[in-house]
C-alpha cells in the first residue's frame, strides 16, 4: 500500500510537471513553433513535407512534421505528445473523422486547430485546406470517358473506401460515368455493378494498402473479365499496380489506364502512352498552406479563411501534352533536380 | 504421404468448387498467375517452416521482404551500386539477420517470438529510414534482372503469350526440392526434426542442437530475403511502409495448413507448398466469383484454414487409432 502511495506521489509530481510546461511553449529559439501531421506515411507526404519546410523558411517559424502509423490510434498518440511538449498551432490531416472528434476538439481548446488533405467537419477546427476529393473523383471520371469514348466496363482500384477521400473518389468516377448528379454523400456497394451511358462500372476491389494484392486483384479481373476496357487507379500505387498486371499479359495499350496521384511510373506511363491521364493533388501546396494559414492565425490575422471554412487547393488533370512541365516543377519541389537547373 | 492427405483433399475440394463457379478460373492466364503468386508465397512458406519445425516461430519474414524488396532497387537504382555487389549485399544481410535471430535465441536463450518480434518492428523502420519513405522500384531498368521476377518459360505446343511458366515457379521447385531432401534424407533435417520434438532428448543424444537452429533461423530469413527480391522484380514498385505487412503470418498460416506443427517437430515440405497454393486459390475465388463478396475475404480464408487444420487432425487421428488397433492385434 505504501509503495502504491508513493508509486501515486511520484506520477502526480511528473504529471503535474508536464501539464506545468504548459501548451504553447515556444521553440528553442522563441520562434512559433507548428506541427503538421500526416495520417500514414507515404510519398505524397514527403512532398508535404518540402512545403512545410519552404514555409517554415518563408514565415521564418519552426515547424515539425510527423508520418504516424497505426491509423487512429497512432495518429492520436502523436497529437497528444505534441500538445504535451506544446505548440502554437497543428496541420493535420485526419485519419478517422467519424471517431475523432473528441481529440480534435480537445487540442482545439488548446491551441489553433486546422485540417488538411482529409477533413473532419465535426470538429472544432478553424479551417480545412485541401481538396474535394468527390469533384476530384468526377474529374477523374472525366478521364474515364474520354479514354473510352465509346463506354465499355470499367473496374475501379483501391485501397479501401473506408477512408473518406477513397471511398468520395470511388463515388465521383462512377457518378460522372454514369451521368449522376453531383451528390458525394450517395454510396454504391462495392460489389455491386452500377451501368449507364453505356459504361458498365463492373465493381470496386479494394487490396488494404499492399501493391502485391493490388497487382492480384488486376490479374484476376483480366481473367474474369477479358474485354474490360478500363482499368481506375485511384491510390498511388493502385496505377503502376495496374500497369505491371498489363505488362506481365501483353495488354498494355489495350486496356486503358487512368490514374490518381502522381507516383513516378504513373508519370512514365503518360508520357509512353500507356496510361491515359492522372488526377494529381497539390501536396506541396497543401504543406506551404497549412503553415501559412497556422502563422496568420496566431497572429489573429483570419483574413485567409473563406466563410465557408474550406481553403480549396483544386486537383489537376495530368495528360500526354502537360506531363512533363509538372513532372519538371514536381522534381524541383522535391528537391530531386536543384532549381534552376 | 498419409501426413498431407488432409490439406490435399481440402485443395481439391476448393480447386474444383472454384473451377465450377467461375468459368475464368481455369484459363491459362489465370493458372498462370496463381502459379506465379504459390512460388513467391511458396518460397517465404518454406522458410517458416524450418524454424516451425524446430518449435519456433519467425515474425519479422515481412519486415525483412520489405528490407530487401525496397532495399535492392534502393542500392541499384538511387545509390547506383553494381549488380553483383547489391546482390552480395542482399544475400549477405538476409544470411546475417537470419545468424543473428539464431544466436540471440539459442546462445543468449531469447524467445523466438521476440526477437523476431523486435525484427519485424525493426526492419521495416530502418528502411523507411533510409529510402525516406520513398516508393522504390527499378523504373524502365532492369529487364534482365527482372526476368527473374515476370519471366516465362514456354510450354512445348503453346504460345507464350497464352500461357508460359512463370520463373519463380523453378525457383520454388529447386527450393521444394532441396529442402526436402535436406529435411527428409540427411541426417541434419533428422536432427531438426528430432529437436523439434523434444529438445532436451535431442540434446543428450548428442545433436548440437543449437547449431541446428541457428541454421533454421538462416534459411528463414535467407528464404525471405530471397522472397523479398522476387516480390519486388515482379511488382516493380514498393512502398516502405507497406509492402511485405502481414506476409509472415500468410507464410506461417501455409506451413501450419501445410501440416507443421507448431509446437514443433512436424512438417513435409509438399504439405507446406500445397498450403501455400490453396491460400493463393481462396484469394483468386473471392475476386472471380461474382456471388462472394470480396470484404469476407478474410473470413472466408479463416475458415477454411480451420477447416484445413480440422482434417488434418482428424486424418492423423484415424491413422493413429487404426495403427493402434493393428498393433493390438
Amino acid at each position: 500500500m505504501r509503495k502504491l502511495i508513493i508509486l501515486s506521489a511520484a506520477l502526480a509530481v511528473v504529471l503535474g510537471g508536464i501539464t506545468a510546461c504548459g501548451p504553447r511553449e515556444q521553440g528553442k529559439s522563441g520562434k512559433p513553433r507548428f506541427a503538421f501531421v500526416t495520417n500514414m506515411p507515404a510519398s505524397f507526404w514527403v512532398i508535404a513535407k518540402k512545403g512545410v519546410e519552404k514555409a517554415g523558411n518563408d514565415f521564418g517559424v519552426e515547424t515539425s512534421y510527423h508520418m504516424p502509423t497505426g491509423n487512429a490510434a497512432g495518429q492520436k498518440s502523436v497529437l497528444e505528445n505534441l500538445l504535451a511538449r506544446g505548440v502554437d498551432g497543428i496541420a493535420v490531416s485526419v485519419s478517422d473523422p467519424a471517431n475523432q472528434t473528441d481529440i480534435l476538439d480537445k487540442i482545439a481548446k488548446k491551441t489553433i486547430l486546422v485540417t488538411v488533405d482529409a477533413d473532419a467537419p465535426d470538429s472544432e477546427r478553424l479551417v480545412y485546406i485541401g481538396v474535394d476529393n468527390y469533384t476530384a473523383g468526377r474529374q477523374c471520371g472525366k478521364l474515364v470517358r474520354e479514354a473510352l469514348p465509346g463506354g465499355g466496363k470499367v473496374m475501379i482500384f483501391v485501397g479501401s473506401v473506408d477512408q473518406d477521400n477513397g471511398r468520395r473518389r470511388r463515388q465521383g468516377v462512377i457518378d460522372e460515368l454514369v451521368g449522376r448528379d453531383s451528390d458525394p454523400s450517395r454510396f454504391d456497394p462495392i460489389d455491386k455493378g452500377v451501368t449507364g451511358n453505356g459504361y458498365e462500372i463492373l465493381g470496386t476491389l479494394t487490396d488494404q494498402g499492399d501493391p502485391a494484392r493490388a497487382k492480384a486483384n488486376a490479374e484476376d479481373t483480366l481473367s474474369r473479365h477479358p474485354d474490360i476496357g478500363c482499368m481506375v487507379g485511384l491510390f498511388a500505387y493502385n496505377p503502376p499496380a495496374i500497369m505491371e498486371a498489363l505488362s506481365q499479359a501483353n495488354k498494355l495499350n489495350k486496356v486503358k489506364i487512368v490514374a490518381f496521384d502522381e507516383d513516378n511510373d504513373t508519370l512514365q506511363g503518360i508520357i509512353d502512352g500507356t496510361v491515359s491521364g492522372t488526377i494529381v493533388q497539390n501536396p506541396y501546396e497543401y504543406g506551404y498552406k497549412s503553415i501559412e494559414v497556422l502563422v496568420a492565425l496566431n497572429k489573429e490575422d483570419t483574413s485567409l479563411i473563406p466563410e465557408n471554412k474550406f481553403i480549396d487547393i483544386p486537383a489537376r488533370t495530368i495528360v500526354k501534352e502537360n506531363v512533363v512541365a509538372f513532372w519538371d516543377d514536381l522534381k524541383i519541389k522535391t528537391g530531386e533536380t536543384e532549381a534552376g537547373e | 504421404m498419409k501426413k498431407i492427405y488432409g490439406i490435399l483433399g481440402v485443395f481439391t475440394v476448393v480447386f474444383i468448387l472454384t473451377a465450377i463457379m467461375s468459368p475464368s478460373f481455369l484459363t491459362p492466364y489465370n493458372m498462370e498467375r496463381l502459379i506465379l503468386r504459390t512460388s513467391l508465397f511458396g518460397i517465404i512458406s518454406i522458410g517458416v517452416a524450418f524454424v516451425i519445425i524446430t518449435s519456433g516461430i519467425d515474425l519479422s519474414i515481412g519486415s525483412i521482404i520489405c528490407l530487401i524488396g525496397c532495399g535492392l532497387p534502393w542500392l541499384l537504382v538511387k545509390m547506383t551500386v553494381p549488380l553483383p555487389l547489391a546482390i552480395l549485399i542482399v544475400v549477405t544481410l538476409s544470411l546475417l539477420i537470419g545468424l543473428v535471430h539464431g544466436v540471440l535465441i539459442t546462445k543468449l536463450k531469447l524467445q523466438p517470438f521476440v526477437v523476431t518480434l523486435c525484427g519485424l518492428l525493426m526492419y521495416r523502420g530502418i528502411t523507411r529510414g533510409f529510402t525516406g519513405d520513398q516508393t522504390q522500384g527499378f523504373g524502365k531498368f532492369f529487364s534482365e534482372l527482372r526476368w527473374i521476377g515476370v519471366g516465362k518459360v514456354a510450354v512445348p505446343g503453346v504460345p507464350i503469350d497464352t500461357f508460359g511458366i512463370p520463373v519463380p515457379f523453378f525457383l520454388l521447385l529447386m527450393v521444394a526440392i532441396l529442402a526436402s531432401i535436406f529435411l527428409n534424407r540427411t541426417i541434419y533435417g533428422r536432427y531438426l526434426l528430432a529437436l523439434g520434438c523434444n529438445e532436451q532428448a535431442a540434446r543428450y543424444s548428442g545433436i548440437n542442437t543449437d547449431r541446428m537452429i541457428i541454421l533454421a533461423y538462416i534459411i528463414c530469413a535467407a528464404m525471405a530475403g530471397l522472397g523479398g527480391v522476387l516480390f519486388i522484380l515482379d511488382g516493380n514498385s514498393a512502398q516502405p511502409v507497406v509492402l511485405g505487412n502481414f506476409y509472415e503470418l500468410y507464410a506461417i498460416a501455409a506451413a501450419v495448413l501445410g501440416g507443421c506443427s507448431l509446437r514443433g517437430g512436424q512438417g513435409t515440405i509438399i504439405g507446406v507448398v500445397i498450403g501455400t497454393a490453396l491460400m493463393q486459390v481462396l484469394r483468386n475465388m473471392i475476386t472471380l466469383v461474382d456471388w462472394i463478396p470480396t470484404h469476407i475475404e478474410y473470413a472466408v480464408i479463416g475458415a477454411v484454414i480451420l477447416a484445413g487444420v480440422v482434417a488434418d487432425e482428424v486424418v492423423k487421428r484415424i491413422s493413429a487409432s487404426r495403427r493402434a488397433a493393428a498393433s493390438r492385434l
